[in-house]
């Protein structure tokens, strides 16, 4: 450790990468956090979780019994056992009984990207209702066909306010905080809609994951979904970066780099000329006929690739790596996928998961470097090498299935949170300050009495 | 398994059979022997807590439970078997809790209730001691407990609350206080003045009816002019019984009114005022309020007004103004110290005269045990006085001393009696005492019929049954190799260190010498004054003797502590002496003797211990206790044996006697 803090002095280390290996030694760490307590103001299983984009400060949960809460990540309220143990209580509640608290429970709780003024919440009352945070008030709200699954907003955009919301009904809407109408209704899915997510590289693609195991992409500036995913069209590992560097990518991916094939190199290519439209259909077809044939089946699309599916059964969870590149997915059967969104193939990356809940949305997380998926696999939180789908950390603590994992990349901590409403914290262990405070209690030894 | 060291696995087998039992606790010296094992070799630690784990998995609930018992043996000490268990903690806790539907406790459903009441009391326990430590244990607590709602024991809030509603009772009874210090702040003028009103009136009665001037004779002076004249002893009791009424005053026809006042407001002052300013005191010793200084100067002007009735209280007792309708009489015991001297007091300070002081002084120390310089002083004087004074009032049997010395030497001891008022009488005794007039049908009473002096003294012929007297063997004392005293107590010879001889505190033997000295001289022939008066009529009084006694044993301290070698030394001669001379007297005497009386074992055991307690008083000046502080204590067993109830009824005197007390 010193010696990287001494060759980040000499210049032989770029402090951003000093920084990345400091991050991911503290991540692959990451245990039970005896130090730091979330109050659990809920009743109910906690169903969301989101940490602000803006601060990485306030973690914004949504429960089963109606009640959403905002903790203060950074700051305890209070403190037990001679300050070993940070309490965090909620800064404060919206609850059933708060005049336009939802009535059933919040499925979805999300903040507005820009800053923590204000946050979204999806019930299964068929409402989602924006809330200033400051006066706890509800500001606009809108009425769903049906239960809301899921709300997204992006993270990204700057020319709209949407909140995509994905239901029980077939349709997907897209929410205008703006004017306080729908502005989109995307239809496309056969069945409800589980899981939304929005691009994280471009501010118009939506990706929704329905019930009928259909994962769609959506470009809200045009009409129709312009992308069926199908489990069946892969490709081995990731594609090779178009700027060649080498140490990177036989670092990562030197397996799946042996294994893929020119063409596929190739591919990749052109499809990086085509534009944000990638290529579509198999990789047999000539890439220029494919093409103008895209074009032109887009608005429409063929009914045969309409109906292809990215999971046998539902689609629960959705998650957009934050490069934007790769999407994960969780479905029914314990599976979660890895996507190449630009080639919108399986990645055929096969993930060690134990069992994933299907009856619920799960929420997914990612951490960049190392790059991990943290799952919530019943009772325990996984977390897998995106790349090689290995168990590298399995976190055991809660007692009913969780729902939810949401990774703080400021602080590298996980915040998990399940249906035995707790919300843990999961922090890099093993820091000199544990060590430190472990002194002033200084109880747990050995004691023999005899 | 896992790779085992040393002889690893033993705690498998052991564990195995400590769970195989039906019984309800596991065997104390299994699990002892695991304990044993599993302290000195992590590898056993981490062996156990797997075999353990596996054990819970059996489908048995006897086995889970005693089972859940190591786990909670080992899991209390151990940091690595915590952190092993805690690992699995989710497992254990559904194995032993069975709070999963999917995963029940297996059968007997009698042992798995006791197992689940047991784990969740354990869980408890764990999360109370080591909760802070592992998150685990506190999720798992508080999922149990907040999202199964399973009933908990809970110890700590329990406690919490036991302590709670102590310290609410606290606060109530100080609440209490404190509005009764206020009410008491706000009435306490009023009560004041009360108090010291009635005092003024009785005062001013007792001035009434004591003004019939008196004759202004102290009874002291009066005293010694007496005992130059009065040489048997009875009357000087009857003169000065006399002298003492003369003090009391009478009630009569025309000063009824004044002692009817006098009576009720003594008995208002007593029932009523004397109470309240003790209550009052206590109060504001107990009461706990922020202005301290009016709490002082209450409790300061209580406390003087205490005095100031006890001072009262005692003046009218000693002008024998005794309420038999009054409910306490306090007076008993200074009753019964007829010969005190009669003193005026000033207000509120209560002057005790010197025989009350030494006695005073004394009682303090034989409970402080540590001899205050002043203290000391004010006795030595005392007694100097004291002495001073026997010497001139008992001038008058200092000439027949040693005659008498003899004579007393070889009385015998009898036991109190009727018998005792007409001893060696030879006056005739009138069959009719009583002047009734006793008509007899059987023919004529001669109303003057007389019984001889020598038949009442055969009637009164008094019979004494041998007694065993109870002795005391001493204590060998040798010094041991060892360090300390051979304390095996052997009549004569000790089998080890030879014949028993008086020792030192070191076990050295003393050696005796022999002359008397005038101190011993002294005691000797005040002791032989006293009991010459006692001789004549023991009946009578022996109150006296006590002033003498006691006299006797001030001059004898004061002398001891010039020089208390030569005193010690001739004073165990003479010791030894009187003893044997004892033993003759007692040999002679007892004839036959009654068995003993309770009464008479606690008198003794009261007086022994008083002595004791006397003997650590002088301690510091003498530090060596000698054969004489022996014989004297045993001779003093003897003498208990003979005293009188008279005696008994004395019993705040027994102090004084032990100075002569080895003498008859």
């Amino acid at each position: 450790m010193w010696k990287a803090f001494k060759d980040r002095e000499t210049g032989r280390f770029r402090s951003n990468s000093f920084a990345n290996r400091f991050k991911s030694r503290r991540i692959l760490s990451l245990q039970l956090s005896n130090r730091k307590d979330f109050v659990s103001p809920h009743r109910g299983s906690v169903n969301s979780l989101q940490v602000d984009l803006t601060e990485g400060r306030y973690l914004l949960s949504g429960a089963a019994d109606g009640s959403a809460a905002v903790f203060d990540v950074k700051r305890a309220t209070d403190y037990e056992a001679s300050g070993l143990i940070a309490k965090h209580k909620c800064i404060f509640t919206v609850r059933k009984q708060h005049e336009n608290g939802h009535k059933y429970a919040i499925s979805s709780a999300i903040w507005y990207p820009i800053d923590t003024g204000m946050f979204i919440t999806g019930s299964f009352d068929h409402y989602v209702k924006v809330w200033d945070t400051n006066t706890s008030q509800v500001v606009v709200d809108f009425k769903m066909p049906g239960k809301v699954y899921r709300t997204a907003m992006s993270s990204m955009a700057m020319s709209h306010t949407l909140i995509a919301a994905g239901t029980d009904d077939v349709q997907v809407r897209l929410c205008d905080i703006a004017s306080g109408a729908f502005s989109h209704t995307l239809s496309g899915h056969r069945d409800g809609v589980m899981s939304v997510e929005w691009s994280t590289s471009s501010e118009w693609v939506l990706y929704t994951g329905g019930c009928d195991g259909a994962i769609r992409f959506w470009d809200i500036r045009r009409a129709g979904c312009f992308r069926v995913l199908d489990n069946s069209q892969t490709q081995l590992g990731v594609r090779p970066p178009i700027l060649k560097r080498p140490a990177v990518s036989s670092k990562f991916f030197s397996a799946a780099k042996s294994s893929l094939g020119d063409q596929n190199w190739l591919k990749t290519l052109q499809s990086k000329h085509t534009g944000s439209q990638s290529v579509k259909g198999s990789s047999s077809e000539k890439p220029s006929v494919e093409k103008s044939r895209q074009k032109r089946i887009h608005p429409g699309m063929l009914s045969t690739l309409d109906r292809a599916t990215a999971h046998y059964g539902v689609v629960t969870g959705l998650k957009a790596t934050n490069d934007g590149m790769y999407l994960l997915s969780a479905g029914s059967y314990s599976r979660i996928r890895l996507w190449d969104i630009e080639s919108g193939r399986n990645t055929l990356v096969n993930f060690e998961t134990g069992r994933i809940q299907t009856d619920r949305a799960i929420q997914l997380d990612t951490s960049d470097d190392p790059a991990l998926v943290f799952v919530p696999c019943m009772k325990t939180v996984k977390g897998f090498g995106m790349w090689s789908g290995r168990t590298t950390l399995m976190l055991r603590g809660h007692y009913e299935s969780v729902n939810t994992c949401c990774f703080n990349s400021n602080d590298q901590e996980l915040y998990t949170s399940g249906a035995d409403r707790q919300i843990i914290v999961w922090s890099p262990g093993g820091s000199v300050e544990d060590e430190m405070a472990q002194g002033e209690v200084a109880e747990d030894k050995d004691n023999w009495s005899d | 398994m896992e790779g085992r060291d040393d002889g690893g696995g033993k705690v498998i087998g052991l564990i195995e059979k400590a769970t195989k039992s039906t019984a309800q606790e596991v065997d104390p010296r299994l699990l002892k022997a695991i304990k044993s094992i599993v302290r000195y070799s992590d590898s056993e630690v981490r062996l156990s807590s797997q075999t353990l784990m596996e054990l819970m998995r059996h489908n048995h609930s006897q086995v889970r439970y005693l089972t859940l018992f190591i786990i909670d043996e080992l899991f209390m000490r151990s940091k690595l078997f915590r952190t092993l268990i805690i690992e699995n903690l989710d497992q254990l806790l559904s194995l032993s809790i069975g709070f999963r539907s999917n995963l029940p406790l297996p059968a007997p459903p009698a042992v798995a209730t006791t197992l689940r009441s047991k784990a969740i009391e354990f869980l408890e326990k764990w999360n109370l001691s080591f909760g802070f430590h592992y998150k685990e244990l506190r999720l798992g607590f508080d999922y149990l407990k907040n999202t199964l709602k399973l009933k908990f024991p809970d110890l700590q809030a329990n406690a919490a609350r036991i302590q709670r509603e102590r310290q609410e009772r606290e606060m109530k009874t100080k609440e209490i206080l404190r509005n009764k210090f206020d009410s008491l702040r706000v009435s306490f003028g009023l009560f004041k003045y009360e108090i010291e009103v009635t005092i003024k009136e009785i005062k001013e009665c007792m001035e009434i009816v004591q003004w019939r001037g008196d004759d202004g004779v102290p009874l002291a002076i009066l005293d010694e002019e007496d005992f130059e004249e009065i040489r048997c002893s009875h009357l000087r009791q009857i003169r000065l019984d006399s002298l003492k009424q003369s003090e009391k005053v009478e009630e009569t026809g025309e000063n009824r009114i004044v002692f009817d006042v006098l009576r009720e407001q003594c008995k208002l002052l007593v029932t009523k005022h004397l109470i309240s300013v003790q209550e009052g005191i206590s109060l504001l010793i107990r009461v706990d309020v922020s202005d301290n200084r009016t709490r002082d100067s209450m409790l300061k002007d209580l406390i003087d007004i205490r005095n100031n009735i006890l001072a009262a209280k005692k003046k009218w007792e000693e002008a024998g103004f005794t309420m038999s309708r009054m409910t306490d009489i306090h007076g008993n015991e200074e009753t019964n110290e007829e010969e005190e001297d009669i003193w005026e007091e000033d207000d509120g300070k209560v002057k005790t005269d010197s025989v009350k002081n030494v006695a005073h002084v004394m009682r303090t120390q034989q409970s402080e045990n540590s001899s205050l310089p002043s203290s000391g002083e004010a006795k030595k004087s005392t007694s100097e006085a004291r002495s001073n004074k026997v010497s001139n009032t008992k001038k008058v049997g200092s000439s027949g001393n040693s005659l008498r010395d003899k004579l007393i030497s070889e009385a015998p001891v009898m036991n109190w009696g009727s018998q005792l008022t007409n001893w060696e009488s030879t006056t005739e005794v009138r069959a009719n005492y009583r002047g009734l007039e006793i008509e007899s049908h059987w023919g004529r009473v001669d109303q003057d019929a007389i019984i001889p002096a020598d038949k009442i003294a055969e009637l009164n012929l008094q019979a004494t049954v041998y007694r065993e007297e109870r002795t005391e063997t001493p204590p060998c004392r040798a010094s041991l190799k060892k360090g300390g005293l051979c304390q095996r107590r052997d009549l004569r010879v000790c089998p080890f260190h030879g014949p028993i001889v008086p020792r030192d505190d070191e076990g050295n033997t003393i050696i005796q010498e022999s002359p008397l000295d005038e101190s011993e001289n002294q005691t000797s022939s005040t002791s032989g004054t006293n009991q010459d008066v006692s001789m004549d009529e023991t009946t009578s009084d022996s109150d006296p003797n006590q002033l003498a006694r006691q006299i006797a044993k001030e001059a004898l301290k004061n002398i001891r502590e010039k020089d208390k070698e030569v005193v010690r030394k001739r004073a165990k001669l003479v010791k030894v002496k009187v003893k044997e001379h004892n033993h003759e007297v007692l040999r002679g005497a007892a004839i036959a003797s009654t068995s003993r009386s309770n009464a008479m074992d606690d008198e003794f055991d009261r007086v022994f211990a008083e002595k004791k307690n006397k003997k650590q008083t002088f301690s510091t000046r003498r530090k060596k206790t000698t054969a004489k502080d022996r014989i004297s204590q045993r001779l003093f067993s003897n003498r208990v044996k003979g005293t009188n109830p008279q005696q008994l009824a004395q019993g705040n005197d027994e102090k004084c006697r032990d100075t002569s007390a080895n003498q008859w």
